[in-house]
């Protein structure tokens, strides 16, 4: 096991240069730089050329590859164009909104998703399931921007329950820290609850009609002993790859609601630097991103071993 | 008896409740304007876009300007009426062949490090600017030496008079802000870092959570001016938060929400078609202010606009008025002027000079164009889509010019890309983008001379037209080089002129602002009810 888990990480490494490679090439060919937008509309070409050599953007392209490269080598992701601050050190304070919005609508979905999905495949011959089939489509195909300002007209202009933007670290006030989050987090988990029930519901549906699903009922066992110990466990294994997918997706940055409620998360982070050219940050949080794709993707591998004990890695 | 009594007594308590409940409608709909200021508490500021630096004198972004300006101040300043006064000067003196300029300084002016200001930091930051500074650089053209004759006194001699010195050193962007010497030795033409943002303003900066907020504290030192009447950057002014907090919103919307329900105090930016439904509410109001105009420039270091013939043929095809119109809706956000400079700005105001701005004719579009070198290439127009104003400019611009016989291409850009392509000839043969408000000739960016900015403009006549300036000493002698400006403006149509520009923002009614050019927060409150 562990063996697999190490051949996991070492394969990141040509991974990552790709994606390193890619993401310089795209970003330094986009038109645009730092220089012009620092020094504003009536600046002069001469200014900008001077600025430009001071921030290292007049190197050839290659050098200044393998500059970044070097550097990252050595654990260093580079500094910010526009701020001179830590590109990790960005990163790290930037992260710390998108966990815990994440971790919110995670939880919120998998309250939601989970409960709905066992009843509705118990009383799957009955109304319950085309409502059921009905919501899940429903919230698979709304627009998160839509139901964002939606949910911001009803939840907190019209009746103020809930703030209309703004972001509260949970280590400085946990509870307002949450109450700012929940709209957010709804909505993530209103998008993301309708995938995942159905995935749910899916899965179930196929176990019930499998053999050991007739053994369980035959050995006496009542319907809800055999929904829960045997049909959801055994349906688990493909709704865990697509929560592991939104779990990436989300720690990758939710730009749409990010935007919306002003929450100083990833997603924020990378569209402010592509409006502003701030080169290395962009490298440095596609890097980031990446790295959460494949260690997430390792996580959800591992967690199938323990999900099905006859799945092995060797 | 008694039953008349208490039936006159209803009635004068009638009176009184409907008195009393009108004068309270009355007081709410006022903006409460009249109530005493106090002091405390944190200005919540929802404003649109993060500025790159805070350094007023490095660049000339207006959010730079916007926040800068509660930090850093200059020497001499404009009032409420755009008129040059004193800031942290007291006065100056121009010798008779007027090329030796001699300031003299405020005593006592602490910075915000508790350095106290003197001509040593004086001389520092001018020297920083003439380097740095857009404004700056043209003006230490003029420049021939800077010295120190006390602590409170410094004289500058110029190679040759240059009128607009003092105003220069009042431009509101890319400013002469004074620093302590220190820091303008460490920062020289880098952009001054967090740590360096200390000026003599009655806010100091204090923190900046990047992409989230920036938080400004109080000055408790600040040393005010004590004119009361002048307005503007000068005269006195007063900090009455404890904090002002600028938050980055870049959503209308929740700008505009955040603020009627109290979570902001005051929203920048707000979309002029919203003005008639906001204008009704009870808990904010419109703030509306001059933001320079609109414009339409042609690069005329290529075919086919390097031909006057064209250009004129482009000028009788736009229909100004029925682009403003489409373009800004309510008749509060744009005026169909054709002056250079805002009829606001008294002093640099002339209207003569002008009859070319309105030359719609189509038939003499048609003609103009026959007669000119244009070959029927398609043409390339370029804007920035991030603002929906230039976006719907190049739309009915490419209609009126298909309608006279152009061929006309869009390309918009985001606008980082616009920036760049703006710098290069082949990219471009039209391009719209708005200016804001300057306040001398030499600070117009679409007029300065062979560069990008106006599509590689070359001029003799403006360039003795700026000379001129530079040598007019009085009113009379001003207007008539403006008048001439405007006149060469519309002769040799180095830009379109589409239609002067106002900005648009949102305040609490609980607020006490006074508006002007831009959001600047002294001499500004907010009542508890």
């Amino acid at each position: 096991m562990l063996r697999y888990i190490a051949t996991r990480v070492v394969s990141l490494i040509p991974i990552l240069f790709i994606v390193s490679l890619i993401v310089f090439l795209i970003i330094h060919l986009t038109p645009g730089n730092p220089a012009a937008l620092i020094l504003g509309q009536d600046a002069s070409r001469a200014s900008i050329h001077q600025l430009e050599n001071k921030l290292g953007l007049n190197e050839p392209l290659f050098i200044q590859y393998l500059d970044w490269m070097k550097k990252l080598l050595t654990g260093d992701l580079g500094q910010s164009v526009y701020s001179s601050e830590s590109v990790k050190g960005i990163i790290i304070s930037h992260i710390g909104p998108t966990i815990n919005l994440t971790v919110f609508a995670l939880v919120l979905t998998l309250l939601v998703a989970i409960p709905t999905a066992v009843i509705a495949v118990w009383k799957r011959n009955t109304l319950l399931d085309p409502i059921f089939i009905s919501l899940s489509l429903l919230g698979v195909s709304i627009p998160a921007f839509w139901l964002a300002i939606l949910l911001v007209l009803i939840f907190a202009v019209t009746f103020p329950i809930f703030p209309v933007a703004g972001y509260v670290p949970l280590s400085r006030n946990f509870f307002n820290g949450l109450y700012h989050l929940f709209l957010p987090a709804v909505i993530l988990a209103c998008v993301e609850t309708g995938l995942i029930a159905r995935m749910l519901r899916d899965g179930m549906l196929e176990a019930i009609g499998q053999n050991y699903t007739k053994t369980a009922r035959a050995k006496g066992l009542s319907e809800s002993a055999v929904l829960l110990k045997h049909v959801f466990v055994n349906a688990l294994i493909p709704t865990t790859t697509v929560v592991g997918t939104m779990v990436a997706g989300l720690l990758g940055g939710t730009v749409i609601v990010e935007t919306i409620f002003t929450i100083p998360g990833i997603g924020q982070l990378l569209i402010d630097s592509i409006y502003r050219r701030d080169y290395p940050v962009i490298q440095g949080v596609i890097l980031f991103i990446a790295v959460i794709y494949v260690l997430v993707n390792l996580l959800v591998d591992l967690i199938y071993t323990l999900l099905d004990p006859r799945i092995r890695y060797n | 008896m008694n039953h008349l009594r208490m039936n006159r007594f209803i009635c004068l308590m009638i009176g009184l409740t409907l008195v009393f409940t009108l004068v309270g409608c009355g007081s709410q709909a006022s903006d409460q304007t009249d109530s005493a200021p106090t002091k405390g508490g944190t200005l919540k500021v929802a404003y649109a876009s993060e500025p790159d630096t805070l350094d007023w004198s490095f660049t000339s972004a207006t959010a730079t300007r916007d926040i800068g300006w509660n930090i850093f101040e200059t020497l001499f300043a404009l009032d409420k009426n755009y008129t040059i006064k004193p800031l942290l000067a007291t006065d100056y003196k121009v010798s008779s062949d007027k090329k030796h300029y001699t300031i003299t300084l405020r005593k006592h002016v602490p910075f915000q490090d508790g350095s106290v200001m003197s001509a040593d930091d004086v001389i520092a930051s001018l020297d920083r600017w003439r380097k740095v500074s857009s404004v700056g650089q043209i003006t230490n053209s003029y420049i021939k030496k800077v010295s120190k004759l006390n602590d409170q006194t410094l004289r500058v001699d110029l190679k040759t008079p240059y009128s607009s010195f003092i105003e220069s050193m009042s431009a509101p962007k890319s400013a002469l802000a004074i620093i302590p010497e220190k820091i303008a030795k460490q920062a020289l033409d880098q952009p001054l870092n967090t740590k360096q943002l200390i000026g003599t303003g009655p806010y100091q900066f204090a923190k900046w959570d990047k992409g989230q907020k920036i938080e400004l504290k109080r000055f408790k030192k600040y040393a005010s001016r004590k004119e009361t009447n002048w307005g503007g950057l000068t005269g006195k002014k007063t900090a009455y938060f404890d904090k002002v907090d600028y938050l980055i919103v870049k959503d209308t919307t929740v700008r505009q929400n955040g603020l009627k329900t109290g979570l902001y105090d005051y929203a920048q930016g707000i979309p002029s078609d919203l003005y008639d439904t906001l204008k009704r509410s009870k808990q904010v109001a419109p703030v509306t202010y001059i933001n320079g105009y609109s414009t339409l420039t042609p690069d005329k270091s290529e075919p086919p606009f390097n031909d006057l013939k064209t250009r004129q043929a482009l000028n009788a095809a736009l229909d100004k008025k029925a682009i403003a119109q489409a373009t800004y809706g309510n008749q509060k956000f744009y005026q169909l002027d054709g002056a250079l400079f805002d009829p606001s700005q008294k002093q640099l105001y002339t209207k003569e000079g002008t009859e070319g701005y309105l030359a719609y004719d189509k038939a003499k579009a048609k003609r103009l164009l026959k007669e000119s070198s244009y070959d029927g290439k398609p043409l390339t127009i370029i804007y920035s889509n991030d603002n929906d104003n230039y976006k719907r400019i190049a739309e009915i611009v490419k209609q009126q010019m298909e309608e006279v016989g152009f061929k006309v291409n869009l390309v918009p850009y985001e606008w980082t890309t616009f920036l760049a392509k703006w710098k290069d000839p082949k990219n471009w043969d039209l391009e719209v983008v708005g200016w804001s408000t300057r306040f001398s000739p030499s600070e117009l960016g679409m007029l300065v001379l062979n560069s990008n900015n106006s599509g590689w403009y070359k001029s003799q006549k403006w360039s003795s037209l700026l000379t001129q300036w530079g040598k007019a000493d009085t009113d009379v002698q001003r207007k008539a080089v403006l008048k001439q400006m405007n006149e060469t403006v519309y002769s040799e149509l180095p830009f379109y002129k589409i239609a002067n520009e106002s900005s648009f923002d949102l305040r609490s009614t609980k607020l006490h602002y006074d508006s002007w050019l831009g959001e600047r927060f002294w001499n500004t409150w907010k009542t508890s009810e």
